[in-house]
């Protein structure tokens, strides 16, 4: 029995800094002393349970990097309607296919994944929140491969251990106050692991030789490589550099070479050119564990953030409330699929974990966290194409494979919700084309000439039409306009010759490209 | 009993598996260690690099031409399957070819369904797979 509580004492790892550091210290040096007489006190192995961040380092990564995870769902809504097309899935897991997401519960699934975030950046709800959102995340990753991303992968990893990680303010906590978490340091070792693995792939004469580096990476980046290194130089620095960076992430005194070799190698990443979404911002942020936390502390102290006074719990109940109203206005004008209904049931949440506690800050917090959250959503819906995009890719990818209506229902969304959008014109337009329904097909693809006059895509799918329906002089017209339009379109050039028309009668172009479909997803 | 009592006995280790928290961080490792393995010492489609951490590597550059008739007419895939998961077959992934000839064998009782897919590499050379029929062979 008694060894059994040894046991449980010793297994006790996740908590918050100890009566002994719990922010009575009055200075930092203090505060040093009482992290020293923790060190000594930790279970074994101290390795991972004697392991100790300062508050100021853990607030600043739980804002940032959930802050960015949050993001990083909404950027996948535009996607959704990928998943469950045409009912064709494979998981990543063998005997998932049949649980992955649809395009509902994908488009719902991240909007809730970023709620949960947010919370979780603001502290609220962090034993409930983040739970909930890494599963949800590891739901929609692992049931399908649509994703294949590695690091979402990481992401889904990340989150799991994050949940041990006790994320929440200690009793009184000053910036310096230390908090035991070993689920950072393996974080940090999961960092390292994914390091060495990428120089183990590295290995090989393929990358060893420059080959491999020099055709993944283009532009300004790939000339200073050319003009300075070279190739082969390049690609060796980057494995050497990984093989550096799976030991020195995690082991404290080599974070002085790890920060600026990991932050170089990532800002270098991120002006590659490559497509691969906030990968490198997730992996800066994660960078944010390998500052010192003297750094933290020091900036703490100078940069103090006064504390309100409240008031009553009723004054904080009213303001909460106020939060929830004012949250649910906002998500009435997120044009996002479903964003009001998920906003009003996901305003549980937050205020559900905070009404047994009865504290005035956490009930505000909590209230303010949900508007937050919403005004994320909003953001993003407001200054990306995100909900463009979605409407754009179910119409298209409906289309090719034959499901009129749903397309038609998808461009008409999109018509209503963006009316100067081209492609939302021009997918309605060829619908209704294909339907038969001419009058109203052809005025689709002239409202989308309108808005897309440099664009040869509309002008084009306008005189395939009128090439069927046997009207050649009228289509030639059409096909010389998508030239005039898009002068470097390949396929536009193509139609008019092939419609009879004198290539040497078109303007030059000096370099051709190639048109792609405006609704097909390319990622 | 002894094998128990051996781990406990083993510095760091035998501590570290003495709670769960313990065990957790040590199972976590080793499928963190091991999974990525499975790439070089068990996979059979070289093209798939999911879970191994293989990012920006050779075969990340590997250009597939997916082909699929069935009953020796051509199919349009983009007809059939989202063109996201066409991507993912130019790329050479062998699980989700082999999941679209199923699928076309199920919705096409009785037909051939062949697919096959032929990739260029930057460090091998070009070779096609696959071109059998998926509704007897449903493997590439």
């Amino acid at each position: 029995m008694a060894k059994k509580r040894a046991r449980k004492k010793a297994g006790a790892s996740t908590h918050t800094a100890s009566a002994a550091t719990s922010g009575t210290a009055s200075s930092a040096k203090s505060s040093g002393a009482a992290a020293r007489h923790v060190a000594t006190a930790a279970p074994a192995p101290a390795f991972f349970f004697g392991y100790e961040v300062a508050w100021a380092k853990l607030l600043v990564v739980r804002v940032v990097v959930f802050g960015m995870l949050a993001l990083d769902s909404l950027l996948q809504i535009s996607h959704a309607p990928r998943y469950g097309a045409g009912g064709f899935n494979v998981a990543h897991l063998p005997g998932l296919d049949a649980l992955g997401p649809g395009r509902v519960a994908f488009g719902a699934g991240q909007l809730v994944c970023s709620y949960l975030l947010v919370l979780a950046a603001c502290g609220v709800a962090t034993r409930v929140a983040l739970p909930i959102a890494t599963a949800l995340y590891a739901w929609l990753y692992f049931g399908s491969q649509l994703d294949s991303y590695q690091h979402h992968y990481l992401v889904a990893l990340v989150l799991l251990l994050a949940c041990f990680v006790p994320w929440q303010r200690p009793p009184e906590a000053r910036p310096s106050t230390p908090v035991r978490t070993w689920a950072v340091r393996l974080i940090l070792i999961q960092l390292g692991i994914l390091y060495l693995w990428a120089a183990i792939s590295k290995m090989s004469p393929a990358w060893l030789d420059g080959r491999t580096l020099s055709k993944q990476l283009t532009g300004g980046l790939g000339e200073l490589v050319v003009s300075t290194v070279g190739w082969k130089s390049a690609a060796g620095l980057t494995m050497l550099t990984e093989l550096v960076l799976a030991f020195a992430i995690w082991i404290r005194p080599a974070w002085r070479i790890a920060l600026p070799l990991g932050i170089g190698l990532h800002v270098l990443i991120m002006y590659s050119g490559l497509e691969i979404g906030l990968f490198a911002w997730l992996m800066l942020g994660f960078y944010l564990l390998v500052v010192p936390d003297r750094a933290y502390v020091w900036i703490a102290e100078r940069v103090r953030i006064p504390r309100p006074h409240v008031g009553s719990s009723t004054v904080a109940w009213s303001a909460a409330i106020a939060c929830l109203a004012l949250g649910l206005v906002l998500a009435r004008v997120v044009r996002l699929p479903h964003a009001l209904i998920l906003a009003a049931l996901l305003a549980v949440v937050p205020l559900a974990t905070v009404a047994r506690r009865r504290v005035p800050a956490a009930i505000i917090a909590a209230g303010l966290a949900h508007v937050v959250a919403i005004a994320l959503w909003l953001v993003v819906d407001r200054t990306t194409s995100q909900v463009v995009d979605y409407y754009r890719y179910w119409g298209g990818d409906s289309r090719r494979r034959g499901e009129a209506a749903m397309a038609e229902s998808a461009y008409r969304t999109l018509t209503e919700l963006e009316p100067e959008a081209p492609s939302g014109h021009l997918g309605l337009g060829r619908v209704l084309l294909e339907r038969g329904d001419e009058a109203a097909g052809l005025a689709e693809l002239h409202r989308a000439q309108q808005l897309a006059p440099t664009k040869a895509t509309a002008f084009l799918v306008e005189a395939q039409h009128l090439a069927r329906a046997g009207r050649k002089a009228e289509a030639l017209e059409k096909a010389r306009a998508a030239v005039a339009a898009e002068p470097a379109n390949r396929r536009a050039r193509g139609v008019f010759t092939a419609l009879g028309g004198d290539a040497a009668t078109l303007p030059a172009a000096a370099a051709p490209s190639a048109a792609d479909d405006d609704d097909t997803e390319e990622r | 009993m002894s094998a128990s009592r051996t781990v406990q006995s083993i510095p760091f280790l035998g501590p570290l598996l003495a709670t769960w928290r313990g065990r957790f961080i040590a199972v976590f490792l080793l499928a963190q260690l091991l999974i990525p393995l499975h790439y070089y010492a068990g996979r059979k489609d070289p093209h798939d690099e999911r879970f191994a951490w293989r990012m920006f590597s050779p075969m990340r550059l590997a250009r597939c031409a997916p082909m699929i008739t069935i009953d020796d007419k051509p199919l349009q895939i983009e007809t059939e399957f989202h063109f996201a998961w066409i991507k993912i077959t130019q790329r050479g992934r062998f699980g989700v070819l082999e999941a679209m000839g199923a699928r076309l064998c199920a919705k096409h009782p009785g037909s051939e369904v062949r697919v096959s897919v032929r990739c260029t590499y930057v460090d091998r050379e070009d070779r096609t797979y696959g071109g059998y029929n998926m509704c007897n062979v449903p493997e590439l």
